[in-house]
């Protein structure tokens, strides 16, 4: 004969205003491990059992909010800091847009994880080997008894003194329930060997699929159909041309949009100064988009101020300055023929600078000139 | 069972002292009102447009929640029945209100000036609806419908008090579903004439529920207020229990969150589509001083109400109720002068928000008006429907 | 007196006072037996509908999108239309089981458990149809935020990407909602099981499993009540938010017809009209077939109706409220949208929607109409077609015609697009009667504990002392 730990004993009951005499009962004779199982809950039990309010409501607030700062915090920093967009031209930091995802991240994560709360610190579950599972008293509660259960490490636990107790509420049925050996030896589910295995083994296979899936299955057919496609693309190889490029220049004489041919000769100086003439008037924006396109396009030889001793520092000669007298008796039409089809070391700016950019340098560098060169009636 | 001889309800009569407090309070904000109007008639217009909008708001919302505890059948909220009843009783008071503002539409409204009309196509367009007649048409047909409807649905309740025939209850419940519709009509109306065309060019459909959510909020918190009041000093039932309270409790948290999100929907669509004819009314209210105010809305009326009534045993404290009441009642006239004195300010040279003694008559008059509408109604009646059949079952109620 | 009874006493929840146990045998019945005739013929005409969807499927995969008919102009149709569909439907069973609860209808619990299954495989319809119009779902991982070689971020501003976080959080929530309420109803059919067979071994191991090792402890039940609480408080705004963000897909824009304020509250009150109307089909079929009349009773069908006509009237106010201010706002664009819904070459589809929103559902005025069965089946089918109809009207006529006549074009489906429709119906209904053969329908433990009986009697007045 083993020798079998008692558990708790057990009564049941039919009704459901006995189990809350029953309850009251039990609190008043001093027992403090006890339990009552109901096939649902019955209002008034929590009160009569004395069980204290659940904190899950505190869970889920804090579970909520921490939620909501994540969600927040997350938004920031992507749609702000690392990777910022302007999308339709609305801020970069957009909180109104940014209160749907951050409402439902805080339904998530309040709800899923006050639920696990609950089932792992207040249930401690999964648990099936309870001493209470398959027994006849489990039956009668799940159906439609109500069972008291008095556990034995009661401090006032004494097994005849609480059978006579069960009797005396008038409890049926009364059972000693014992503890199935293999249930006592509950240790901890973590450490046992199956349960590593177990874990280990779903890792492997989980990440064995992914990168299966993505590294190998996306790169087959048919997920590789838009990778690969019938056309060519313009870096690539291909048998199709003798010259193997798929890249193909433009029929002989295609012209760009808006191309003007530019009559004058690269030498034929005296004609260009003497029949091109300014289109543009001194206005603040003209000599503000001269200046923008004289800094970027101009300054790295001429210097901001135009004197040629720019930031290259003569690692390409430098030229000479543009407040030279000579330089200054320019006619506009020459500089605006220098600009469009360089001189010696100054590459041509055509293809970089539209007609009426050149000519806003061309007011700027005028600015600039008379800048160094200012006269007593500018002040007026 | 000795239960059945209860005595479920005394009466108590509201001490005269009362009546006479509420009397000096609305005669404060009488003379306030009329000292307004004699100095700036124009800023003095648009508080009284705010003052007739939340009363009205109130009243309606109170008729609304009598109609609704018909429909669902709600068992708790019938020994606060009465108390709705009589704040129910103010939108007798409206078309006084009114007067003034109809015999001088074209101060605050600027769809009737002829060259605003010759200028702007889009306001022009609206000339069908937004016109004098069919304002004032409209305005007295909205007073009609919703007298009859006090009629039938409060005027037969006080007579259920001595008959105690119970096919008052049967009827009514027909007469508020048909009520229903009627009323989503009416107040959808009233807060377009009254609130929506201050600014005729701006548009949006959701204000009519916009509205119907703050003036339920407001009327049910006036009514927590009221009712938790008079329990507390014993002119309604000593049966009532915390499990009452924590219906309104929980009633003023469903609709504050309501409120904001009805809210938060139409400023969202119109910041994200971004189109002129929309953002111009959030414009308004953005710029200047209004930002601060517009902010202020936000916290006063949605994240202060939020967390004092989410935990569940705030929403059943008797104390703390009565307080959140007052602040949540108080909101919505936040609420209020933030929609309308935006389009008053528009017509200042600073635009910037303004709070004097003209801003300070409105919450006086209302409160005067509330108070002595209660007091004289509720003179010699009972302050609980106690021909009502279910006024038993509705005091067993626990949760 | 009999004159105040039916005003003062509500019928109850459960007809007649079975006794529990019965109650426990009349619901765990179909698990144990073997399907009928009427269950094969049934769910071999699901499968046929699902088989319909899947060849359309694969040819979809193996042509792509474009075997659909979407195109210039119209570039969302049968797609968006089905999934905001399915979606409306999910949000019945939400209602049902968590916004009714708060409000603490008793006569919810015959329905809960069924409405939250339908929630579940409701939503995961619709979600298939988001995850396939994308082209290439096998791409669809981008949708979330994920650290990745590209250092990309999904665009948190868009409500497309709301959508996905919304439908996601939705189907967790519900399942998990659903779950912990089947919990101790698995522990019942655990309990049940008489270890004689390797059929019941099985059974018993994954209904333990199932279980958790539910006790019916009362200390459990007391946390289990707060987290219900919680997870209903939670669940409410959670189904208001879900639907809104479907309608913010349409009303951030600036198309006439899909931007206007009043979206987000429309969507919600027709979600719940549809839903609810697919909930009364198949309940009335679930009652009659497995004999659970005593449990799911006429008065909650009642109950249903009565807030069908409500959510009914509120998307004819939004309808009316639309057109009003598509007047009031004076813009051409707006008040021609509307025009042409009403009188353009798709006013056959806007016609459909009218009388079967607008009109059917008025019939409900009528208490005699209420509680007549087949005819409120057949109201609820005319509102699941207005429904659909509805959210066509709104994302194909909207689309068809918008700002720029040369841009004007007729959308017409093609056979692809009706065979994920039906597929759809049988993806929905097949799993739904398995779910019926496999769990309980209606939830045991709910239904107990709202049994005539089955709590301590009231003490009357005044039994909790007021401060």
């Amino acid at each position: 004969m083993e020798r079998k730990i008692l558990h708790s004993v057990t009564g049941l009951f039919n009704t459901p205003d006995e189990i809350i005499k029953a309850a009251k009962e039990v609190n008043k004779a001093g027992y403090k491990k006890f339990d009552i199982h109901t096939p649902y809950p019955v209002h008034g039990l929590e009160k009569a059992m004395k069980l204290q309010r659940s904190p899950l409501g505190y869970f889920a607030f804090v579970l909520g909010a921490t939620g909501a700062a994540l969600a927040l915090f997350f938004m920031w920093w992507t749609m702000s800091v690392a990777y910022p967009n302007n999308i339709g031209g609305k801020p970069f930091f957009s909180l109104p847009a940014f209160i749907p995802v951050t409402f439902e991240v805080t339904v998530l994560l309040a709800s899923v994880g006050t639920v696990i709360s609950m089932i792992v610190i207040f249930f401690k579950f999964p648990n099936n080997s309870h001493p209470l599972h398959d027994t006849d008293y489990m039956k009668a509660v799940s159906t439609d008894k109500y069972g008291l259960c008095i556990e034995s490490n009661d401090p006032n636990f004494n097994l005849e003194k609480v059978k006579n107790f069960f009797s005396s509420i008038g409890a049926y049925n009364i059972t000693e329930i014992y503890w199935d050996n293999e249930e006592l030896n509950t240790k901890k589910v973590i450490f046992e060997p199956k349960f590593v295995i177990g874990l280990i083994s779903i890792a492997i296979i989980t990440s064995g699929i992914t990168y299966y899936l993505l590294n190998k299955l996306m790169f087959m057919e048919p997920f590789s159909w838009m990778m690969k496609q019938q056309k060519l693309s313009a870096q690539a190889m291909t048998t199709f041309f003798q010259d193997g490029f798929s890249m193909r220049e433009p029929v002989v004489g295609t012209v760009a949009r808006g191309f003007k041919p530019y009559p004058y000769p690269a030498d034929s100086v005296i004609l260009a100064e003497n029949n091109l003439i300014n289109p543009l008037e001194y206005t603040e924006e003209n000599l503000n988009a001269g200046k923008a396109k004289y800094n970027t396009f101009c300054s790295p030889c001429h210097d901001y101020h135009g004197t040629g001793q720019a930031r290259l520092n003569g690692q390409f000669p430098n030229p000479p300055s543009l407040h030279s007298d000579r330089a200054r008796n320019w006619k506009d039409g020459h500089i605006y023929h220098v600009i469009t089809m360089g001189q010696n070391t100054m590459p041509a700016y055509n293809k970089q600078l539209s007609e009426k950019e050149r000519w806003q340098i061309v007011l700027y560098v005028r600015a600039l000139q008379r800048a160094l060169n200012a006269k007593e009636e500018d002040l007026q | 069972m000795s239960q059945d001889n209860l005595v479920l309800y005394e009466k108590k009569e509201l001490p005269g002292k009362l009546t006479i407090i509420g009397l000096a309070i609305l005669i404060l904000g009488i003379i306030l009102t009329v000292l307004a109007f004699s100095t700036d008639t124009l800023r003095a217009s648009y508080n009284l447009i705010l003052s007739l909008t939340w009363i009205y708001g109130i009243g309606l919302g109170a008729l609304f929640l009598v109609a609704l505890e018909y429909i669902v059948g709600a068992d708790w909220s019938v020994p606060f029945r009465r108390v709705t009843e009589i704040v129910a009783t103010l939108i007798f008071v409206v078309p006084i209100l009114s007067i003034p503002l109809l015999l001088n539409l074209d101060t605050v409204f600027v769809w009737l000036n002829p060259e605003l009309l010759k200028a702007d196509k889009y306001i022009a367009g609206k000339v069908p609806y937004l016109n004098q007649d069919f304002f004032v048409i409209r305005t007295i047909a909205i007073f009609i419908i919703m007298f009859i409807f006090y009629y039938l649905l409060v005027g037969r309740s006080f007579k259920q008090d001595k008959t105690k025939n119970p096919n008052i209850n049967r009827l009514s419940v027909k007469l508020s579903a048909l009520f229903m519709p009627i009323f989503a009509i009416c107040i959808t109306v009233i807060s377009i004439d009254w609130l929506m065309s201050l600014e005729p060019k701006w548009f949006s459909t959701i204000f009519g529920v916009y509205y119907f959510a703050g003036s339920v909020l407001a009327a049910l918190s006036l009514i927590t207020f009221i009712s938790i009041l008079l329990a507390e000093n014993g002119y309604l039932s000593k049966y009532l229990t915390e499990d009452h309270y924590y219906n309104f409790g929980a009633l003023m948290f469903a609709f504050t969150n309501f409120w904001a999100y009805i809210a938060f929907s139409q400023f969202m669509l119109i910041w994200y589509a971004n189109i002129p004819d929309e953002t111009l009314w959030y414009m308004t209210r953005g710029n200047e001083g209004w930002f601060a105010v517009s902010i202020g809305l936000i916290i006063v009326k949605f994240a202060i109400p939020y967390l004092a009534l989410v935990t569940r045993p705030s929403k059943s404290n008797q104390f703390r109720l009565k307080i959140i009441a007052v602040w949540v009642f108080l909101a919505h006239y936040y609420d209020l002068y933030w929609i309308v004195m935006p389009e008053y300010t528009r017509k200042t040279a600073e635009h910037t928000p303004v709070y004097s003694w003209f801003e300070l008559s409105v919450p006086i008059l209302v409160i005067g008006l509330i108070w002595v509408v209660f007091t004289f109604v509720g003179k010699n009646k009972n302050l609980m429907p106690i021909g009502d059949p279910k006024f038993r079952k509705g005091l067993e109620f626990h949760l | 007196m009999s004159t105040t009874t039916d005003i003062v006493y509500e019928p109850s929840v459960i007809e007649g006072k079975p006794a529990l146990a019965k109650v426990d045998a009349d619901i765990i019945k179909p698990m144990n037996e073997l399907p009928n005739k009427k269950f094969l013929i049934a769910i071999s005409f699901t499968l046929t509908l699902l088989l319909i969807g899947a060849a359309s499927l694969a040819y979809t995969f193996y042509r792509g999108v474009g075997v659909w008919g979407n195109n210039n102009p119209v570039g969302w149709a049968f797609d968006i239309v089905n999934f905001v569909f399915w979606v409306g439907i999910g949000h019945a069973g939400t209602l049902i089981s968590a916004i009714l609860f708060l409000f603490r209808q008793k006569w919810r619990t015959g329905i809960a458990r069924f409405a939250e299954a339908m929630t579940i495989f409701a939503v995961m319809t619709a979600g298939l149809f988001p995850a396939l119009h994308t082209g290439r779902p096998w791409l669809d991982g981008y949708l979330l935020p994920y650290p990745n070689q590209h250092s990309l971020w999904v665009n948190f501003t868009s409500p497309l990407l709301w959508d996905v976080f919304a439908v996601s959080t939705y189907f967790t929530v519900s399942l998990i909602f659903w779950y912990i309420g089947l919990v101790p109803d698995f522990a019942t059919m655990r309990d049940k099981i008489v270890n004689n067979s390797v059929v019941n071994k099985i059974k018993k191991t994954i209904y333990s499993v199932l279980s958790l090792g539910w006790r019916f402890s009362n200390r459990h039940w007391s946390h289990y009540e707060m987290m219900y609480l919680v997870l209903a408080g939670f669940a409410t705004p959670l189904v208001l938010s879900v639907h809104t963000i479907v309608s913010f897909d349409f009303a951030v824009s600036i198309l006439p017809g899909w931007h206007t304020t009043i979206f987000p509250p429309y969507f919600v009150a027709g979600a719940v009209f549809s839903g609810f109307a697919m909930v009364q089909n198949a309940l009335i079929i679930i009652r009659k077939v497995y004999d659970l009349e005593y449990i799911i009773t006429l008065d909650t069908l009642e109950k249903m109706n009565k807030i069908i006509i409500v959510t009914g009237m509120m998307v004819g106010y939004a309808y009316a409220m639309e057109f009003f201010i598509a007047w009031y706002s004076g813009h051409d664009a707006e008040l021609f949208a509307f025009i042409n819904r009403a009188f353009g070459p798709y006013a056959w589809s806007y016609w459909i929607m009218v009388s079967c929103n607008v009109i059917s559902p008025q019939f409900f005025w009528f208490k005699k109409l209420r509680r007549n069965i087949p005819f409120m089946f057949i109201i609820a089918v005319f509102v699941n077609v207005g429904m659909w109809f509805e959210r066509f009207v709104i994302t194909v006529t909207s689309l068809s015609r918008d700002f720029l006549p040369t841009n004007w074009d007729y959308y017409v489906p093609t056979i692809f697009d009706f065979g994920l429709l039906l597929g759809s119906f049988g993806f929905f209904f097949t799993l739904l009667l398995i779910f019926t053969r496999t769990m309980p329908v209606v939830s045991i433990a709910e239904v107990k504990a709202v049994a005539e009986g089955s709590q301590p009697a009231h003490h009357g007045l005044g039994h909790k002392e007021a401060h």
